[in-house]
């Protein structure tokens, strides 16, 4: 399969900084999403520290797989995903020391959802309340859960999915980086299919636009970078309250069947350079 | 809209047919359907739908909830089911239609944009938010004490094991080298479906293949209850908790 993807952020319509960071890193297909929190310029510092410091881990780790995993990996995760929440783990260490040391950024933390993908196995490591979607022949799929007060009161039945989105404490997280000494990080595991939609998102893309609306423009536009574009659009249009950031990674079949599988088995054949792609 | 009548010695106590808000079963007046019994727990089980499944779940209780003699802690009801609660029965009858429960699509209403801070809660305010919280509502049942396992038991079909217990956060079946349940055989998928443990569960997921639950073709991930019946890629498999 081949992945292509791409990701924009955006200030909004309403704030004056973007707190919110991403990165994709395209020879790990590790895919990060951060949304900072806490006065003056310190969401910014959290989130990109958060975001460095996994993408850090990873690649360091890539040559090495031996070293050791932080945290309490649950022992059901496959390596990867312990891997993932080991460096999500190592992001809340780091933003929690920062702020330690410098009394200025107190209070400054952020959330995190991050995706790394080994051939067709897709592993998620996540806390706070960005999301990851998957979207599958036509269906969205969120993989993340929410740690905010208002999804955990729905998740115990005492508020309704409409009363959620109409609370005003929807900005209360129970879970985020920079908060406490250690994290709990919640992981998810999915085998891909080709045509698959991956989605991380930041809660200025989610508050704005609706669920069905996000699927009909993944499904529309089949340009990772411009079907991002369009959902950040989409969230000014309808106030864009607050930072936007989204990332999307399709997984594409690298053959149209088996007459390019053929071709391309002649190309090789009289020498050919492959460049119809592929792995 | 499916039907529960409350029967005390063959004889119809009250009727009640279950909407979209889960109907709940107990001793204390203010259940939806309660039963005035000693041995029936103040809140005792809830039946609510589930995927477009009728769904009964006990809720801890004492003396424990009984389908069609079978001790259940959560299972799929079907048309003339009989539930035992205390010396009740509940007579369970889903040949009127189809579930009216309209299944919420998430939408989203977008309201006058907010711009406070996201902030984070300290452990101290979370916990007593969560504590107000729990006592707005009543439903805190959550740690069981008895480990189940979940397991998959293959009732035909050409598989490399006859039963798998489920112990990753993803179980893949098909035939792909990566997959715990490994068909064998001509032109099976890599992957025909997957199963993902979630906090709250199991969830049977499509992959190649559609596959069937109980004989209903699912088209995205469902929670599966005990008991249920898995066919995928000429697959027959029971997913059971043991205990």
């Amino acid at each position: 399969m081949r992945i292509v993807s791409g990701g924009v952020s955006d200030v909004g319509r309403v704030r004056t900084n973007n707190e919110d960071c991403f990165r994709i890193v395209t020879p790990l297909n590790l895919f990060v999403l951060s949304d900072g929190m806490g006065g003056e310029a310190h969401g910014e510092i959290a989130s990109a520290l958060a975001v460095e410091t996994l993408v850090k881990h990873c690649m360091d780790t890539e040559k090495n797989p031996a070293a050791p995993f932080f945290g309490q990996p649950n022992p059901g995760w496959n390596a990867r995903t312990k891997r993932l929440a080991s460096a999500v783990y190592l992001a809340n260490k780091n933003i929690f020391q920062s702020a330690e040391e410098h009394p200025e950024q107190h209070g400054m933390g952020a959330t995190m959802t991050a995706a790394w993908i080994e051939g067709v196995k897709l592993s998620i490591a996540h806390v706070g309340d960005s999301r990851a979607y998957l979207l599958r022949s036509g269906n969205l799929l969120q993989l993340t859960q929410d740690h905010s007060l208002v999804a955990e009161q729905v998740r115990r039945g005492i508020l309704t999915a409409a009363e959620a989105d109409e609370s005003d404490m929807q900005s209360v997280l129970l879970r985020a980086l920079g908060a406490q000494p250690e994290i709990e990080v919640d992981a998810e595991e999915q085998v891909l299919i080709a045509r698959d939609v991956l989605l991380l998102c930041s809660d200025g893309l989610t508050r704005m636009v609706t669920e069905p609306e996000i699927a009909g423009t993944l499904q529309a536009e089949t340009d990772p970078t411009k079907a991002a574009e369009r959902l950040v659009s989409l969230a000014n249009e309808n106030g864009g309250a607050d930072n936007i950031t989204v990332v999307v990674v399709r997984l594409e079949t690298d053959s149209k069947g088996w007459f390019s599988w053929l071709r391309r088995g002649a190309q090789k054949k009289t020498g050919g350079n492959g460049s119809t792609g592929g792995k | 809209m499916p039907k529960l009548s409350l029967m005390f010695e063959n004889k119809i106590v009250k009727e009640l047919p279950v909407g979209s808000r889960p109907v709940t079963i107990g001793r204390s007046p203010d259940n939806d359907l309660p039963v005035d019994n000693l041995a029936v727990s103040n809140h005792h089980a809830k039946v609510y739908f589930e995927a477009g499944r009728l769904v009964i779940e006990d809720l801890d209780s004492l003396n424990g909830t009984f389908v069609n003699d079978l001790r259940i802690e959560r299972a799929t009801l079907h048309d003339g089911d009989k539930i035992h609660i205390g010396k009740h029965h509940i007579k369970v009858d889903t040949s009127g239609d189809a579930p009216a429960a309209a299944w919420d699509s998430g939408k989203k209403t977008v309201a006058a944009p907010r711009i406070n801070e996201t902030m984070v809660l300290d452990t101290k305010e979370r916990r007593q938010m969560l504590q107000q919280a729990a006592a707005m509502g009543e439903s805190m049942q959550f740690a069981s004490t008895r480990m189940k396992v979940p397991t998959l038991v293959v009732l035909n079909g050409r598989t490399d094991q006859k039963e798998y217990v489920l112990t990753n956060k993803l179980t893949v079946i098909g035939k792909s080298a990566m997959a715990t349940v490994r068909l064998k055989g001509w032109f099976k998928p890599a992957m025909s479906a997957q199963i993902n443990q979630r906090d709250d569960g199991y969830y049977l997921g499509p992959g190649d293949k559609v596959p069937n639950v109980n004989g209903t073709p699912i088209h995205g991930p469902v929670r599966l209850n005990d008991g249920d019946l898995i066919e995928v890629s000429g697959v027959r498999l029971n997913f059971i908790f043991r205990e």
